[in-house]
């Protein structure tokens, strides 16, 4: 267990200041490497074909011509992929079943979803690969097609899968259906919570998929040698697992895959998984070259893993002075084309902002035709967050009392027992309500249209498996090496991290990502785990080079080592005189590097427990127009409990970022489908993510309750922002139009919809 | 049909390239030239990651053939620092904070340098307007504002 | 002097597919190696799945299942799902 710094006891050096990022200067001159920046002598461009229908068995598939055309250089087809086993491996709420897998990365007996990948082509143009696929024949047998969660639950929904019988459900159904699984939590009595409660609230709430956003679509260079080694360039959201996965879809060893990390333009969850890799490996395998894919947007929206599309009915049970008795939620999510939706997430996260005695979660993984779901910023927990704080909304509205009294008198404190099982061991989620309570801009006064929203949310955020190598050069700079993807600045947080550490500068330190070949395993960035736990293993590596620039001092000065301790950025034992102190500097030591034992470095590779969830407790202010519909964000407030902000731009942008995204969630985005199950808003003009005029300044409140088992105190801050956000701006929209509004997106007719229920569409 | 040649300066430098008719400016950049400083976020015109100056016009290069490059003068990411000097906009988006992931933000620093050199004292609406055309998945443009905001006040100061 | 056991308990789900519906056990054990150990000789195939697919919350600290973390006497083990984020 890592030891803390205790708040007050030490004051921190640079741990808490805002820095600029190595990354940072190649990021503002196009410098840097995306996914998509890297070539390679010989490359080939390689293109994939997709499917235009829905729902289709695939009868045949004809490579033959597109293989002929002169410049093609290879062709593929599912055949070229191994076949995988179907067993429910590992996790069984993520999708760790690759027999799924291999049909997502492309189609075998069936396309699931317009879009689903066919057949891929590597050829000297992007021109040549675009007239390649279109030689390509595929013979489909097209299927009735099904997309709307609770339409895929109706009994006579056409099946995606003829063997699916619901996992979960005892006895088990003798028909087969779209519902992967039925889980369920429960603590207490409900039935008799809700018998002892003075008021019951309950609504059903209905979510459209919403898409991660990333501005960078899927990219990656491949090149497989004949020899059998291969080398992946790939944005992602962790190159280990990217490499683990590719390697089993492709049919290697995981030796003999080396990924390296391309800077990653956006991931959100959505980059956790691979979908281009196996592909460009492949065609570089039969081709002999080098392949480059590049995804375009359409593909993107088309085909890369969204968020899930639910419905959802909350219940709750309250005495007549606002105490919560019981809770009763049922979320039902949209899984995509194969099983494994966030609803466990969703289950787990709803109602664990308070003490309740009495709760039951239930939910169902429901199939239907679009890509399958992928993460996205918390995955599960905003959806469920949204069912359950409008209804407390509505709760607290009953009864008269402040919404955010209301979460203050119920919320969860260390020992209380969750739904799934353990006790909260960790403080922060009252202070937080406080923080927001105490803001100024709570008390605004708000005029006509205008209403006010409230929520809070829980995130468990996560530790886990991290590498770390901290190296000092010969002129005492420091080397921060470690397998986390950065996605938006965790270099700088490790850099700030080691030099508070070491009691060095930190721009004496260079933090970098190191490929899968040079640093030892680390999971992916996601979770709102880096900081935490590759910030631990960097911490850990820290200490075991002071050790060891302890002994070459004691060395140099033919000292004992218990006599030397380390001190801002140097060796230091009692002098000759009283009071004297002699010091050798880490550049001094690194200079006798040689003659001490040779170089000094120390990699650590942790799997980090501990971990603090998240919490976040948000406002919204928004103005509506009565004849338009269209909603104005006047300003959010959100207040999050970082445990300790190791970089406080950085943590303020991953709040700021979270709540924007889940504005454009409450308000704008949404999938829409045509009647033949095709995308009709595959692209960013239709598909309308918060641009800068939509939003107003973001109000970021840090509340530092820190974890104690991080070093300094840190807890991961990525997602827990977004949680609330949905609600808060749903709530806001209630309030100020005086109805509840239990649709997302609130787009303008909906709003009008609820202000008028006669209005035409 | 034959590639077409097309001449064309290039932050401030005589270039010459080779394209087909079809193929965009951003095509070209990237491709071509191996400029990969300016983005494909959506290839539609919608995103602004691939914004690129045309004779000092603010344009979405997707939107742009590469043949219509022939005779003018385009100013792209790798021209914003002169030479070692970082532009003040580039300096404040550091300082400020004002990237996350960075795919944005060549198209957001070209975009804001475009508004500056018409409005050299923009409020955060007129930023926020202008700024409109370029999307940001991070930020939630909060920081970008701010640090738009900031390079104003020191190239006013100038 | 005999300690106090462990309480270990899995979700429903989890004791629906592994434990015949068994939710709750008492197992002594020093560290968890031995309690995975116990429970797979009561449940034998247990222990891999609780090594593959479950996180261990420990007296509410959630962490990854490893052999090495220290069980007190009388605490209370959760194994639940394992998290992904996004």
């Amino acid at each position: 267990m890592p030891d803390t710094i205790t708040p007050g006891e030490k004051k921190l050096r640079v741990v808490g200041t805002r820095p600029v990022r190595p990354d940072g200067v190649p990021k503002v001159t196009g410098l840097a490497r995306f996914g998509a920046d890297y070539s390679l002598p010989g490359m080939l461009w390689g293109k994939i074909l997709r499917s235009p229908h829905a729902h289709a068995r695939i009868r045949s598939i004809d490579t033959s011509q597109a293989l002929a055309l002169p410049g093609v250089k290879a062709v593929m087809t599912a055949a070229d992929l191994p076949e995988q086993k179907f067993e429910y491996v590992g996790p069984e709420r993520t999708a760790a079943n690759f027999w799924h897998m291999t049909r997502g990365i492309m189609a075998r007996e069936k396309v699931l979803f317009e879009g689903h990948a066919v057949a891929a082509v590597a050829a000297i143009s992007k021109m040549v690969a675009d007239e390649a696929l279109r030689l390509i024949k595929v013979d489909y047998e097209v299927l009735p097609h099904v997309i709307d969660v609770e339409q895929a639950m109706q009994p006579d929904a056409p099946l995606l899968f003829e063997d699916m019988i619901t996992r979960g459900v005892e006895p088990a159904p003798d028909k087969p259906s779209n519902i992967s699984k039925r889980i369920e939590f429960k603590i207490g009595d409900i039935e008799a919570g809700f018998a002892a409660a003075d008021k019951i609230v309950e609504n059903t709430y209905r979510t459209k998929p919403v898409h991660q956003g990333y501005i960078e679509p899927q990219a990656c260079l491949a090149r497989f040698d004949a020899d059998g080694q291969a080398e992946l360039w790939a944005s992602s959201q962790g190159h280990f697992v990217i490499r683990a996965l590719t390697s089993r879809l492709v049919g290697m060893e995981v030796g003999n895959l080396r990924v390296y990390p391309a800077e990653i333009g956006g991931g959100f969850g959505g980059k956790n998984v691979p979908y281009v890799e196996p592909v460009a490996l492949v065609l570089s395998r039969k081709s002999g070259h080098p392949v480059k894919i590049v995804l375009s947007r359409d593909e993107v929206f088309r085909a890369c893993g969204p968020a899930a599309g639910s419905v959802m009915t909350v219940k709750i049970g309250i005495t007549k002075d606002g105490k919560i008795v019981a809770a009763d939620g049922v979320f039902t999510f949209q899984a995509g084309a194969f099983p494994t939706s966030p609803v466990m997430n969703a289950c787990m996260c709803g109602f664990t902002p308070y003490d309740i005695a009495n709760v039951r979660s239930v939910g169902y993984d429901v199939v239907s035709n679009r890509p399958k779901t992928a993460a996205y910023r918390a995955p599960g927990s905003p959806i469920s967050a949204y069912a359950v704080e409008s209804t407390m909304d509505m709760a607290a509205a009953s009864i008269g009392m402040d919404p955010l009294q209301f979460r203050l008198k119920n919320v969860a404190k260390p020992g209380t027992q969750t739904v799934w099982g353990p006790k909260h061991t960790h403080e922060g989620f009252a202070e937080t309500i406080r923080a927001l309570m105490q803001n100024p801009a709570y008390s605004t006064p708000l005029g006509k249209n205008q209403g006010r929203g409230v929520a809070v949310g829980y995130w468990f955020n996560n530790g886990g498996e991290s590498s770390a190598n901290v190296h000092v050069n010969e002129d005492g700079t420091v080397l921060v090496a470690t397998g986390s993807s950065d996605l938006s600045g965790t270099r700088a947080s490790m850099a700030l991290m080691a030099a508070e550490t070491l009691g060095i500068d930190y721009d004496k330190v260079r933090a970098i990502v190191a490929d899968t070949g040079s640093i030892g395993f680390c999971g992916i960035s996601a979770g709102s785990r880096t900081t935490f736990a590759t910030g631990i293993a960097v911490v850990q590596a820290c200490r075991k080079v002071i050790d060891e620039l302890r002994a070459r001092a004691a060395m140099i000065w033919d000292a004992k080592v218990e006599d030397v301790v380390w001190e801002d950025g140097c060796a230091k034992r009692a002098g000759k005189g009283p009071g004297e102190v002699e010091t050798l500097p880490i550049k001094a030591i690194a200079a006798k590097r040689t003659v001490t034992g040779g170089p000094i470095s120390a990699e650590v590779s942790v799997n980090a427990g501990g971990v603090a969830p998240g919490f976040a407790a948000e406002f919204c202010d928004v103005e509506v127009d009565p004849e338009t519909g269209a909603v104005k964000v006047l300003r959010f407030v959100a207040a999050q409990d970082v445990g300790r902000a190791i970089h406080p731009a950085l943590v303020e942008g991953q709040i700021q970022g979270g709540v924007a995204q889940g504005i454009g969630w409450a308000l704008n985005e949404e999938y829409i489908y045509d009647d033949a199950g095709r995308l009709a808003n595959p692209g960013f003009l239709d598909y309308r993510i918060p641009v800068a005029s939509d939003l107003p300044k973001i109000e970021a409140v840090l509340v530092e309750v820190p974890n104690p088992n991080h070093p300094f105190g840190a807890k991961g801050v990525g997602e827990a922002n977004i949680v609330p956000s949905l609600a808060a701006v749903s709530n806001a929209v209630s309030r100020a139009i005086g109805r509840r509004m239990t649709e997302l997106p609130m787009s303008p007719p909906k709003v009008l919809r609820a202000l008028d229920p006669q209005r035409g569409s | 049909m034959a590639k077409q040649h097309v001449a064309a300066t290039i932050n401030g430098d005589a270039v010459e390239f080779l394209c087909e008719t079809h193929q965009t400016l951003l095509d070209v950049l990237r491709d071509e030239l191996g400029l990969t400083g300016t983005k494909e976020g959506c290839g539609t015109g919608d995103c602004g990651a691939c914004s690129v100056t045309i004779d000092g016009r603010l344009v979405c290069s997707c939107l742009v053939l590469g043949v219509e490059a022939k005779g003018k003068s385009i100013q792209t990411i790798e021209g914003m620092a002169a030479g070692a000097e970082l532009h003040p906009l580039q300096r404040k988006f550091l300082e400020h904070a004002g990237l996350q992931c960075g795919i944005c933000t060549p198209g957001i620093l070209i975009a804001a340098r475009s508004l500056l050199e018409r409005n050299p004292d923009p409020t955060e609406e007129e930023i926020r307007l202008w700024l409109a055309g370029n999307l940001c998945r991070c930020t939630g443009y909060n920081k970008i504002v701010d640090a738009v905001l900031d390079a104003a006040r020191e190239m006013r100061r100038k | 002097m005999s300690e106090a056991p462990a309480r270990v308990v899995f979700t429903s789900d989890f004791s629906d597919r592994y434990t015949g519906g068994v939710k709750e056990f008492e197992i002594e054990a020093k560290n968890l190696r031995g309690v995975i150990k116990a429970l797979d000789e009561l449940c034998p195939g247990l222990g891999e799945h609780l090594e593959e697919e479950t996180t261990v919350a420990i007296d509410g600290e959630v962490q990854d299942v490893g052999y090495y973390q220290a069980i007190r006497p009388g605490c209370e083990i959760f194994f639940i799902p394992k998290i992904e984020g996004g």
